[in-house]
């Protein structure tokens, strides 16, 4: 590996930014060292390496991002939507593909049999597919004149599915509700806003229930009884996603008439 | 009728069209109108027998004049009827859509009077979505065979994608199984459609105000199991038709015995859904890998082994391509390795301009090397060693004797053969060998076979 830096056992602190992860390159580059790990404030208590805090520099963060931007699309891709990833280490591997890119070009992306490629790589993979996965399962109910969400993605998907979902509804008013990080995708009036926010009252209206039930109805329909295969269905919508499905969900109806088949299964709060 | 009954009914209907896809044409959202189009296509949801739906699949109408004895909507079957009206239908589809529920409209119907006027129904409702509700989402049409040509040539300027069944593999079948059927009256739309689409294409280069044709191209799909023919009939038809009519795609449904007659197999027939699954591999050899039918099957050998796969199957007769040297192969010649797919092959090719691919490099590229491992060299190195019993326990296909536990309630947990496992597995449980020692036994015995062969 043709680094001009030596790996030091200094752990980097930084706020967990974008522009603060910018900064901790731009760290590594003026003190001409690799750390061993780069920590966002929540993990910063686990680590064993002495570390460092890097202070958020909006100045130092924007040549690095002038930087990164002269090394063409492909890179931006890959280093912005790896860092929507929440895996822990990500910065970690951003920062060695980051600093490959720069001083081998960006064709350094096309070695995939590379270490620092590879998990890049799988990175930016793993983000992208998850939110390639939303394009299909997201399922909107009316609510007033907008339309509304809720998911609960692995990685802050929201950013990549902006543009998808912008283009398709040009003219709707919309929100994605990302649960698991607490940020909301609000699209109004043709501007789109990202906020924080706590909880989303799924309260959707008779019309709104109609529709869903059409829907069920629909899905159910097209099942081919002969062919029955749940595994196959499983392993193309893994249940992780099935909460937030509306065709997934058990009707009320068949779920009350299961109970009174099986009496013994109805729980004992329910007596 | 309410309109949650019209649409249960006709998507019950529909359900056995195999088609389901919405890929083949890349069209961003405007303002002002409704949707987009991927080029890859968006699947929305998936049914509990592992199917995906992609676009709202139903007929206009099931009220059918003919009387095609495979068909669940022929005529002289008593089941409930429903009729949509064009409003009704645009209506869901875009209720539907803003709720991304579905990619699209896919559009077919029972010959309701006469295919002309089925035709125009159906144009009408396209033409609602499109000008009235300003849709901009993916249409997949059906056409209905002995329609007038110019009635096919409106709804081409509406669809993303039209499709004209060819329902059986070969003109005896059609003649036997469904006599208001002519096979010129479904290739003579075919050869429209792919005429009028490249007419088109040529014309949205040079033109300004062109329309586009079916601009996602025409599919056609047949029903496998339902009639004689071989798998080296029916892959030499697939191959004729890519060729001649440039269909984006050919789709096999397995044949559901749903009425009892002498010209049809038995009721009690399970799907063959292990031969449907192998049709779509070779489908996938010829528009993906460069296989050509004549490679795959033979006079001698007209069916595929319900064991291997149509690749290994080819590699396991042709030792003598092997091995490939990853650093050096041509991409076609990579294609050919068991175990490597077109994605592999093409980051192998990217990765090998900047560096010696060795074992490592390969796995970390994400090469997938249970079978190939056996089929390539990496600077002249074999990959790895293996006795032929080894190789050969890698190359068959798992799928064939899947068992697992499909709870249906409560208390179902025994294990049984899965619907796509291989018919001997089936027939070995039901005379009362247990599910996973059946699979056992048949997997024993077609190592044997395997191992001898090579």
């Amino acid at each position: 590996m043709s680094y001009t830096a030596h790996v030091t056992d200094i752990a980097y602190r930084y706020d967990g930014s974008f522009p603060g992860f910018l900064c901790c390159i731009f760290e590594s580059y003026a003190k001409k060292e690799l750390p061993a790990a780069v920590l966002p404030p929540e993990e910063g208590q686990l680590s064993l390496f002495g570390s460092r805090d890097i202070p958020t520099d909006m100045a130092r963060a924007s040549r690095v991002a002038v930087g990164l931007a002269r090394l063409g699309g492909e890179v931006r891709k890959w280093v912005y939507s790896g860092f929507l990833s929440c895996q822990s280490g990500k910065e970690l591997i951003l920062l060695r593909l980051a600093r490959r890119c720069f001083e081998q070009g960006p064709r350094v992306l096309s070695m995939l049999g590379d270490e620092d490629v590879a998990a890049a790589f799988r990175l930016m993979r793993r983000v992208r597919s998850e939110a390639a996965t939303y394009f299909e399962l997201i399922r909107f109910e009316q609510r007033g004149s907008m339309l509304g969400t809720v998911i609960h993605p692995e990685n802050q998907v929201l950013p990549l599915l902006r543009e998808h979902f912008c283009s398709r509804l040009p003219d709707e008013d919309f929100l994605i509700f990302d649960a698991t990080h607490g940020t909301v995708l609000l699209r109004q009036r043709g501007s789109v806003q990202y906020l924080a926010m706590t909880h989303y009252e799924k309260g959707p209206s008779q019309e709104e229930q109609d529709w869903q039930a059409l829907w069920k109805r629909f899905f159910k329909a097209l099942t081919i009884e002969e062919r029955r295969n749940e595994k196959l269905q499983m392993s193309h919508v893994p249940k992780r996603y099935w909460q937030d499905l509306c065709e997934m969900q058990p009707d009320e109806v068949e779920e009350q008439q299961k109970i009174l088949e099986n009496p013994c299964q109805i729980p004992s709060n329910m007596v | 009728m309410e309109l949650g009954d019209k649409l249960e009914i006709l998507a019950d209907s529909a359900k056995y069209d195999v088609a389901c896809t919405s890929s083949g044409v890349d069209r961003p959202g405007r303002h002002g109108q409704l949707g987009s189009c991927r080029l890859p296509g968006i699947c929305h949801a998936f049914t509990a027998d592992g199917r995906c739906v992609s676009l709202l699949k139903v007929l206009y109408s099931n009220v059918c004049v003919y009387d095609c004895s495979y068909c669940v909507n022929r005529r002289s079957n008593d089941r409930p009827r429903a009729t949509f009206t064009p409003r009704e239908l645009a209506e869901l589809t875009i209720g539907f859509y803003r709720r991304n529920y579905i990619e699209g409209l896919f559009l077919s119907s029972a010959v309701v009077g006469s295919p002309d006027a089925t035709m125009e129904r159906m144009i009408e409702t396209l033409r609602l979505l499109r000008e009235e509700y300003r849709f901009n989402g993916y249409i997949h049409a059906k056409t209905i065979p002995g329609a007038d040509p110019q009635l096919v040539e409106r709804l081409g300027l509406l669809a993303d994608r039209l499709s004209v069944n060819i329902e059986l593999p070969s003109e005896a079948s059609l003649t036997k199984l469904a006599p208001d059927k002519k096979r010129t009256a479904i290739l003579r739309p075919m050869g429209q459609i792919a005429a009028r689409s490249t007419q088109s294409k040529g014309e949205m280069v040079r033109y300004k105000k062109a329309q586009a044709f079916a601009p996602a191209g025409q599919s056609t799909q047949m029903i496998i199991g339902a009639s004689p023919e071989t798998d080296y009939h029916i892959m030499n038809l697939t191959e004729g038709l890519y060729k001649k009519y440039s269909l984006k795609r050919v789709f096999y449904s397995a044949y559901l015995p749903v009425v009892q007659d002498e010209r049809l197999p038995a009721l009690t027939q399970r799907p063959p859904l292990l031969r449907e699954h192998r049709l779509y591999q070779a489908d996938w050899l010829l528009r993906y890998y460069h296989f050509s039918a004549a490679e795959l099957l033979s006079r001698e050998e007209p069916n595929f082994d319900p064991y291997l796969d149509p690749k290994c199957n080819w590699a396991v007769r042709n030792p003598q391509f092997f091995p490939v040297e990853v650093n050096t192969a041509e991409e076609a010649a990579l294609l050919r390795v068991p175990g490597i797919g077109p994605k592999s092959a093409r980051r192998i090719v990217q990765a090998r301009r900047m560096q010696k691919l060795g074992m490592a490099e390969l796995k970390r590229i994400g090469v997938v090397l249970k079978r190939a491992q056996y089929f390539i060299t990496c600077n002249g190195y074999a990959a790895a060693r293996g006795t032929r019993q080894e190789i050969a326990g890698a190359l068959l296909d798992p799928h064939a004797f899947g068992v697992g536990v499909q709870q249906l309630s409560l208390d179902d947990f025994v294990p049984q053969a899965l619907p796509d496992a291989a018919p001997q597995v089936h027939q070995l449980a039901e005379q009362g060998v247990p599910v996973p020692e059946a699979a056992r036994l048949v997997r024993e015995e077609a190592l044997t076979c395997l191992t001898r062969r090579m």
